[in-house]
């Protein structure tokens, strides 16, 4: 038996009871393995995903005939190449974006966003495309559904307030973050797994939130837990949520 | 008379609690298994139920029952009774509406224990010195055997707490000794039968008696707490809830009832179910949902599923999920279930450390973060390309950071990747000289990884012998065959499809008699292999030898028997067909290179698992901990639902 490995956690004073019961549990490599590839394969890391088949000696998944367009229009999108990006999913299944109407305007409205962008920083500063792409294409689509409506009334006031260097409030400073096409481009991926008949999600997503919510659970029922369940990502200073301010970060470094 | 000839049974928990025959231990046994049934812990507040068709009047009960407090948590005394009573345990099964969830796969498991305790006590010990030793509470035994006590109301005594069982159980059947004395419990414990006050009466006359017709007949179907006095019908009892058949009211401490549903009785299928997230309670007429009937249960108060009857004669039959319940219950646990999930997706990501402020960077963080840590050096690599890649793709300026770089340069992870390939290769030589070189402490500290590290170059040896020597096989009998060429290549990747009939391996040095003398390139082809396969047999029984030697005085019982398997491959022509088989297999290659990962990491002081196993590990600790009552966690399976 290793006694080094003993005498660490006999070492740590104050360990929560609770640390037992996760120490308790272990998780298996191939579990993990598995969620690690769906996670390469379905948001799109081919290469990775190739690699990793080899190195852990465990099977790609054959179904994946899509990875490569899917990260092709990842990244048209990521780039804010939205033409591109409906081109491709359209050749790929052109149900895609026929069924999902808020996928397509959310699209949409995406490419106003890069619109208003690009005219409002040229030269001449003529907004005309912007207004015309948006009164042919979302207005008759936002007519049908307030939602619709209400964003597309949203991305028009970045028209007016866009030159004006200024703070912009924070729902439009939103527009214009590269989260929103990164939210965009996620939802197409899923789209096209579903459409494929994949399971949407990455499981690894569905896992992180678990985890968050489990916590967030059982710190409302009061359950008997650490204040802070450190994961041990290095830099990782993670919070505590409860005030008390000593960490009990059992983690064996 | 009224009152006292209303006889009342409560549903023990499990099938654990076999008729016993032997008064004093039926009395003890009484006891225990009373007692053990308020622990429902860690437990699933799910409906359960309980369904019933009807001999006379059926009714279906349900029960759940959660939250008990964590004193109660134990059941030892149960245990002990089954293994006492050395009764047969009844056959395990899993209510359909609990199929799939990680409760019923713990009792599945404990059931097995169970099976495999009960064979152990068996052949090892009387049955009585078993019941006996635990039981600190066989003092302050239940009375209830046999006698007509008539008036008598039996309270039902606690047991004292013992700690054993993690796993409470769903009902199953109708305690047999937590009853009012004068109802009968039949047919396996689902049936229960109101006699009387003489056993006289016999199954026909209470048939005629249920026959007679509505009037005077009351049936309660409902659920009460451990303390309720069975003397009485079911709901007029503080902790005594039920739905009467005479009237349709429900009752719930008191003898006026308020008006709840239809009307029940012969062969009417009553349902009970009791939703312990939300704390309610409802019944179901013969498969129709018949909406809430009581709110605000104790989230504590350990529930049993009860029955009351007043006439004799009366006959309940109940199923538990034994059979498929006539109410959709499963449909029911479904909708849970999804409503369940759908809080789930929608939790919001928090954000705890700068590092990872979103969800996306912080999976990817903890991908590289595994990745490198458990050194899967390549995918790493290409993973951090692909990300910044990505980034750099959706950054609007040029000048934007680029998140964060894993160190995957680090020298320890490359060692740490050769070691592996090494191993996942079947080269445990390779695996060994470079841990050696590289870590030199890590083989010495760890000296069981260093045991399964040669044991396992034991089984890559005769892994190599076996493919030697199906490949002589198939070369001698596709010569022998004389077929067509091309068979050979086929046959020869084939490991399955040939006979043996080389005897020569493994340690019988004579050489092959079928060996002859035609002379052609498959014959040279395989005097080179029978030479090679006799020089490797030799070899590993050489090996063998030394590792035998190396460890013959290990005094650990873990290491005796791993050699003793892996020495019993050796009697084998051909393992691979062998029971011994699956340890040939190359799966089993991975558990080695991990142990040995993690035993370097530790050595360098580092944790020996990575984040992401740490959030598996925390999550699964979460969702159990909000299991325990019953909570929302009893929906999830954290292994079923998100990791496969």
């Amino acid at each position: 038996m290793s006694s080094s490995t003993v005498s660490v956690s006999a070492g740590t004073p104050t360990q929560h009871p609770f640390q037992r019961k996760i120490d308790d549990i272990k998780p298996s490599k191939t579990d993990i393995n598995f969620v690690v590839m769906d996670y390469l394969v379905s948001e799109g890391y081919p290469r990775a995903a190739e690699k990793f088949a080899k190195e852990a000696n465990i099977q790609l998944p054959l179904e994946e005939e899509s990875i490569q367009s899917r990260v092709e229009i990842r990244q048209a999108i990521h780039a804010g190449d939205i033409d591109t990006a409906v081109t491709k999913i359209n050749d790929l299944n052109p149900q895609i974006l026929d069924t999902d109407a808020a996928l397509h305007f959310a699209l949409l409205r995406l490419q106003l966003i890069e619109l208003i962008r690009s005219c409002t920083s040229s030269a001449t500063s003529d907004v005309t495309p912007a207004l015309s792409f948006a009164s042919s294409q979302l207005a008759p689509r936002a007519a049908t559904n307030p939602d619709f409506l209400k964003d597309l009334e949203l991305t028009m006031t970045l028209l007016i307030f866009l030159p004006a260097t200024g703070k912009l409030q924070k729902e439009l400073a939103e527009l214009l973050e590269p989260s929103l096409r990164r939210d965009v481009a996620s939802r197409v991926n899923e789209a096209i797994l579903m459409s494929m008949g994949a399971r949407g999600e990455a499981r690894m997503r569905s896992l992180v939130r678990l985890r968050q919510w489990a916590e967030t659970k059982a710190r409302e029922s009061n359950r008997d837990i650490p204040p802070v369940m450190s994961l041990g990502l290095q830099d990782a200073e993670e919070r505590p949520i409860g005030h008390n301010g000593e960490s009990a970060d059992v983690m064996v470094q | 008379m009224r009152r006292s000839s209303y006889a009342a049974a409560l549903a023990g928990n499990t099938g654990s609690s076999p008729a016993n025959t032997a008064p004093t231990r039926s009395g003890a046994f009484s006891h225990l298994v009373n007692s053990s049934t308020p622990h429902t812990i860690s437990q699933h507040r799910h409906s359960r139920s309980i369904d019933a068709d009807g001999h006379h009047n059926s009714m279906s009960t349900s029960w759940g029952r959660g939250g008990a407090l964590p004193s109660y948590s134990s059941q030892t005394g149960h245990w002990q009774g089954l293994g006492g009573g050395a009764q047969d345990i009844p056959p395990f099964f899993v209510p359909s509406y609990l199929r799939g969830s990680k409760h019923a796969e713990k009792l599945q498991e404990a059931h097995k224990a169970k099976l495999a305790a009960q064979r152990e006590f068996r052949s090892t010990q009387s049955p009585n010195a078993g019941s006996l030793s635990t039981s600190s509470s066989s003092a302050n035994l239940h009375k209830l055997a046999g006698s007509h006590r008539g008036l008598t109301h039996e309270v039902i005594e606690r047991a004292p707490v013992f700690v054993d069982e993690p796993v409470s159980p769903w009902p199953m059947k109708w305690n047999e000794s937590d009853k009012f004395a004068q109802l009968d419990i039949e047919d396996g414990g689902r049936q229960a039968k109101f006699s009387g006050s003489q056993k006289t009466h016999d199954e026909a006359a209470s048939v005629t008696v249920v026959s007679k017709g509505k009037d005077g007949r009351m049936i309660g179907v409902g659920f009460s707490g451990p303390k309720v006095a069975l003397s009485r019908i079911p709901g007029w009892e503080p902790d005594s809830f039920a739905y009467h058949g005479d009237d349709g009211q429900i009752f719930n401490n008191t003898t006026s009832g308020k008006n709840y549903g239809p009307k029940f009785g012969t062969l009417d299928v009553i349902g009970c179910g009791i939703n312990f997230r939300t704390n309610t309670a409802f019944f179901t007429k013969n498969g129709h949902m018949l909406g809430t009937a009581f709110r605000d249960l104790k989230p504590n108060m350990p529930y049993y599923p009860t029955i009351g009857m007043k006439k004799p004669g009366e006959t309940l039959r109940a199923n538990f999920g034994q059979e498929p319940f006539a109410f959709d219950i499963d449909k029911m646990v479904q909708d849970e279930k999804a409503a369940i999930q759908e809080e789930i997706n929608q939790t919001k990501f928090i954000s705890s450390a700068a590092s990872a402020p979103d969800e996306t960077q912080f999976i990817h963080r903890l991908i590289s973060q595994y990745l490198a840590h458990d050194g899967y050096v390549e995918t790493a690599q290409a993973f951090a390309e692909e990300i910044v890649d990505e980034a750099r793709a959706l950054a609007n300026d040029d000048d934007t950071i680029i998140p964060y770089q894993e160190a995957v340069e680090d020298m320890d992870a490359l060692n740490r990747q050769k070691i592996r390939a090494a191993i996942l290769e079947g080269d445990i030589d390779r695996a060994l000289k470079h841990t050696q070189a590289y870590y030199p402490s890590v083989l010495r500290d760890n000296e069981n990884i260093y045991f399964k590290l040669r044991c396992r170059k034991f089984i890559e040896m005769i892994r190599d012998c076996n493919e030697l020597t199906t490949q002589c096989q198939s070369t001698h009998t596709s010569k022998h065959t004389a077929s067509n060429p091309n068979n050979h290549n086929s046959t020869a990747t084939d490991e399955y499809d040939f006979q043996m009939e080389l005897d020569e391996q493994f340690g019988v040095n004579n050489p092959t008699p079928s060996l002859d003398d035609t002379d052609d390139d498959d014959d040279d082809d395989l005097d080179d292999k029978q030479a090679k396969l006799q020089q490797l047999t030799a070899n590993t029984i050489a090996y063998g030898q030394e590792l035998g030697a190396e460890f013959a005085n290990d005094p650990r019982r873990e290491v005796k028997q791993a050699l003793k398997d892996t020495f019993a491959l050796i009697a084998y022509e051909n393992a691979k067909e062998s029971s011994l088989a699956p340890l040939l297999e190359t799966d089993g290659r991975v558990p080695v290179a991990e142990e040995l990962n993690s035993a370097i990491l530790v050595s360098l002081g580092k944790s020996s698992s990575a984040a992401i196993e740490r959030l598996v590990q925390q999550t699964e600790a979460l969702v159990s901990e909000l299991a325990e009552d019953g909570g929302p966690g009893a929906f999830i399976n954290v292994r079923k639902d998100f990791l496969q």
